[in-house]
């Protein structure tokens, strides 16, 4: 008897946690908004350094971008919360959580708008000239438009990716969904239904989100050569 | 706040272990996920609905959910249908099923690359579904698979430092530790975030130099940035 009440899944746990972990998605939700916004800052401004073509600059952004691409998210999360207060920088947890995501997320983001704006044709670019456009003509009406819905396409899975990556905030305590789940674990002890609510809820909103993405993909190939 | 390399001299052999333990548990991970994978890129790849269906279901729940979650949900599962496995075990389990996820989208991309037309081809001077792909389809998926399979790789590398927080003993685990001793954050984060960065470099760098000697002859559009790093973890 024990022993199959052990085995057996109480959902009831799950369904007594939902409001507070619908909570916690809500924070969830909101801290990958703003760090996919900041990363997108982050990447715009990668790649207009990286068009700059001084050498030590060019040099720098690739620096970056290969260490932000090749250490775990989960280091330069702790590095941002628990250095940089040393080095006289004194951010609250969910700001560095906050950065540290954007800081991450931007050396992706620069390579989806480099691969955005490669895709328009140059012939374009010649065309729009030819009839007289100015620059900033041209780029309001001829390149931003294509290059944007080129690229929400791609913005929207990496926003999925953070979703899923600022799970790795409730270890500097940013009370997310994972976290949220964490602190009714530790008053109910019941860690595999918890689990399975709060995967559910990762589930549901990554599940959505790939189906946008699907969509503006699908509507993005108007503009593909 | 300065870099104090005496912490290094004092306490490299805690990094060093916990390399060794990240090199071994996606070593692991990366056999038995490459299994698992291929047999769910099949199924996925199956014209019979009830293997479809579940493959399909099965990739979609993985890539859907935050790995630590997942780490979690095995870390605390297995316990209750009364395995008990070492922390390490249970690591190498989550990763290596997140990483058959992974690695059977790289598959069944890989065979899709393939033009359509090579296989009817086969098909159409007698070859059999199984000689199709060994002899068509295999060879000519490589160019798509090698590149593909090394991002998924170099994902699952950086994602295994998750498994510090279900005490799994690897590099991660190695900077906590030595910050438990000395305080130093700095030194021990540097080191971590440096033994990272040569691990998924090299794994990166090795990969290109393997694929450049498969297609037999440099390629240069990849070979001018030998520092990008591709791969996104979750």
């Amino acid at each position: 008897m024990g022993r199959r009440a052990a085995v057996n899944l109480e959902l009831r746990y799950a369904v007594q946690a939902l409001p507070l972990l619908l909570r916690g998605a809500l924070v969830t939700l909101e801290t990958s908004l703003l760090a996919i916004v900041l990363g997108i800052v982050v990447g715009v401004a990668l790649t207009v350094l990286r068009q700059a073509r001084v050498r030590p600059v060019e040099w720098a952004c690739q620096v970056y971008m290969s260490v932000m691409r090749g250490t775990p998210l989960f280091i330069q999360i702790l590095i941002v919360y628990y250095v940089l207060p040393g080095l006289g920088f004194d951010i609250p947890r969910f700001a560095a959580g906050v950065v540290a995501l954007s800081l991450n997320s931007g050396a992706y983001v620069t390579e989806i708008l480099r691969g955005g704006l490669s895709m328009i044709p140059r012939g374009q670019v010649d065309a729009a000239r030819s009839v007289g456009m100015s620059r900033a003509l041209m780029w309001r009406h001829v390149l931003l438009p294509q290059a944007i819905a080129l690229v929400l396409p791609p913005l929207t899975v990496e926003f999925t990716s953070l979703l899923k990556a600022s799970a790795l905030l409730s270890v500097i305590a940013v009370v997310e969904l994972t976290r949220t789940a964490q602190q009714i674990i530790a008053a109910t002890f019941r860690p595999v239904e918890l689990w399975l609510a709060a995967g559910a809820l990762y589930f549901v909103m990554c599940f959505a989100l790939g189906g946008a993405a699907r969509w503006l993909e699908h509507r993005a190939a108007v503009y593909r050569t | 706040m300065r870099f104090d390399p005496s912490v290094i001299a004092e306490t490299w052999p805690l990094f060093l272990r916990g390399l060794g333990v990240t090199i071994l548990c996606c070593a692991l991970a990366l056999a038995l996920g490459l299994l698992l994978g291929a047999g769910i890129a099949l199924a996925r790849l199956s014209r019979r609905r009830w293997l479809r269906w579940p493959a399909s279901v099965y990739v979609e729940v993985i890539r859907d959910t935050p790995f630590l979650v997942q780490a979690f949900l095995i870390y605390f599962l297995l316990p209750r249908y009364h395995i008990r496995l070492p922390a390490t075990t249970a690591g190498v389990i989550a990763l290596a099923l997140y990483g058959a996820a992974a690695f059977a989208e790289s598959i069944r991309g890989a065979v899709l690359s393939v033009a359509r037309g090579q296989v009817e081809a086969a098909r159409a001077v007698g070859m059999s579904h199984l000689l199709t792909m060994r002899r068509i389809v295999r060879p000519q998926m490589m160019s798509y698979l090698i590149p593909s399979l090394t991002n998924q790789f170099i994902g699952l590398v950086k994602e295994s430092s998750v498994l510090s927080i279900i005490t799994v003993p690897e590099l991660t685990m190695a900077s906590a530790l030595v910050l438990g001793r000395t305080f130093a954050a700095v030194e021990a984060y540097t080191v971590v975030a440096a033994l990272y960065w040569g691990l998924t470099l090299t794994i990166a760098v090795a990969m290109g130099a393997f694929e450049r000697g498969m297609a037999g002859g440099p390629r240069p559009a990849r070979g001018r940035m030998p520092l990008l790093i591709e791969g996104r973890e979750s």
